[in-house]
């Protein structure tokens, strides 16, 4: 993934104000999404040894664990909404108010695709009663994905803390690879000859790897989100190509 | 006419005309400060109380039907400049105004310009209601009578009712009209006082933060009332409430130690403003 991580801010954007308990409160509101995109970043890797190294274990460890994003989530509103009508927020900070409000919705639909891939690996557990593993082609590909998207959506997380569009621009640029990976694993688990697994096996993990290449894709939406606080232009349904050539000659 | 800051030269000590011409235009204005319909044009605007220069080469346009909000610190010019509007600071001993403010084409600075009949075409709201101690018909009669706007009392009690109905205020005093404005509540007084400025047909209306001394509600009332003035009227309005700023005005001037830094949709202004003062000043993290 070409990232050329210029300098990102030395300021951090959400403090500064007068009033320093704005500060605070705007940075609680981005703490409590950090710590659900962490969360989303554990799972989705617990979720996705459960479904290749058949762990029941840590299936139900990510199904455990998920009602706490949940939650992270419904503080995040209350935050918001506190934050919208004490502070009347303008400019930069509504940016980053409505943005991380976004943020906090796409990463609790990214964990709910972790709870989904979880569920996907129990399933897989009761189809196969012998202990052989998954074929080694798909567990590498599946890998590869699973380490893709989980570095780009960790970058996305990164790039809330000094909402930086270079690292952003540098998760939309990872897309093509993902969608690459992804084909990848579909061609595998499509292949007319594959006879090492039978269909109803092959739909788990088509739908295990769906889930985790969605996952990749809340991880763009939120970089979209990074762009929007920095620069002020709503990137969403822009042309990625014009985009990413766009603000790299600006020289982000 | 959207440019960088580029600061050019001192702002304090000078004396001379040579040294205070040197002085003028610190920053350029950030956005576009023109009006496609602008009814009054303001070019290269300076202002000094003695020898300290209050206002820096500002260029603004206030155009018709619309609302424009000045905002900005304490001490940054905006109510200097919207005294120049109508030519207030005239009566200030030491205030020294140059160059160009026009009003529907005609500069109003002309020497032969007669500043009464001008500050009947452009009024003024100010900050505190300021009725005068009469009664509540006389407060609105008093303008057009002066400048002979009416020709009979029933075309004078015709105006008053106008006036106060566009000032949303004849429901509330119509039966009353004899007694002293004094007599109202603030937010009553205020409208009282817009009602005495439009009642001898201003084409501008210039508003010295004409909430400040009023409750939410009556501030509510008044900014309503703004809202319909501006299909008749030009307005410009010096504002501390940022948000009444945002509800009230279509664009916004920020102000900063007498440069106009940033001027705009208002809408931009408050959600994407491009000068990092106006962002540091809106977003509550200036000084």
């Amino acid at each position: 993934m070409s990232d050329p991580r210029p300098d990102p801010p030395t300021v951090d954007p959400v403090t500064g104000h007068t009033v320093r308990r704005y500060d605070q409160e705007l940075a609680k509101l981005r703490g409590i999404v950090l710590e659900m995109g962490e969360r989303v970043v554990e799972q989705t890797q617990a979720a996705i040894a459960a479904l290749l190294e058949r762990e029941e274990t840590q299936a139900f460890r990510v199904l455990d664990r998920e009602p706490q994003i949940d939650f992270l989530s419904l503080d995040a509103d209350e935050e918001v909404f506190q934050l919208i009508a004490r502070r009347q927020p303008a400019a930069v900070d509504l940016r980053i108010v409505l943005a991380l409000s976004k943020v906090a919705g796409e990463v609790e639909r990214a964990g709910d695709k972790a709870v989904r891939i979880a569920h996907q690996a129990l399933e897989l557990q009761g189809l196969r009663a012998d202990s052989d593993p998954l074929p080694d082609d798909l567990q590498q590909a599946v890998r590869r994905l699973d380490e893709h998207v989980c570095c780009l959506f960790e970058r996305g997380i990164q790039a809330l803390t000094t909402f930086d569009v270079a690292l952003a621009l540098g998760i939309m640029e990872g897309e093509s690879e993902r969608d690459r990976y992804a084909a990848e694993v579909r061609a595998l688990l499509n292949a007319p000859d594959r006879e090492d697994l039978p269909t109803r096996q092959r739909f788990c993990l088509l739908h295990g790897a769906h889930a985790l290449d969605r996952i990749g894709n809340h991880g763009s939406n939120i970089a979209e989100q990074v762009i929007y606080v920095a620069l002020g232009q709503d990137v969403r349904y822009r042309n990625r190509e014009i985009l990413i050539e766009t603000l790299r000659r600006q020289g982000y | 006419m959207s440019t960088t800051i580029d600061v050019m030269g001192k702002t304090t000590g000078a004396t001379s005309s040579a040294e205070l011409a040197e002085q003028r235009h610190s920053r350029a204005t950030v956005g576009d400060f023109t009006s496609p319909d602008a009814r009054m044009v303001c070019r290269d605007v300076d202002v000094w109380y003695g020898s300290k220069q209050a206002i820096k080469g500002v260029s603004l346009d206030i155009g018709k039907h619309e609302v424009v909000s000045m905002i900005g610190p304490s001490g940054c010019g905006k109510s200097t400049f919207l005294r120049c509007l109508n030519r207030m600071n005239d009566t200030i001993e030491g205030c020294r105004v140059a160059g160009s403010i026009r009003l529907d084409g005609q500069e109003i600075y002309d020497k032969g310009l007669d500043p009464v009949p001008l500050r009947a075409r452009v009024g003024m709201v100010f900050q505190k209601p300021n009725p005068f101690p009469k009664s509540i018909y006389e407060n609105v009669a008093y303008g057009p009578r002066i400048h002979g706007l009416t020709n009979n009392k029933a075309e004078l009690d015709e105006l008053v009712e106008t006036s106060l109905t566009r000032a949303g205020l004849w429901n509330e005093v119509k039966d009353r009209l004899d007694q002293p404005g004094t007599g109202l509540s603030g937010g009553q007084q205020q409208r009282l006082c817009i009602a005495r400025t439009i009642a001898v047909s201003p084409e501008v209306i210039l508003m010295d933060e004409p909430c400040s001394a009023l409750d939410p509600i009556a501030t509510a009332i008044v900014e309503e009332l703004i809202d319909e003035l501006r299909a008749n009227y030009s307005i410009a309005i010096v504002t501390h409430s940022m948000q009444q700023a945002a509800r009230v005005s279509q664009r916004t001037a920020y102000f900063h130690l007498g440069d106009l830094i940033e001027v705009g949709e208002t809408n931009r202004i408050f959600t994407s403003p491009q000068h990092k003062l106006t962002e540091d000043y809106i977003t509550g993290r200036f000084g």
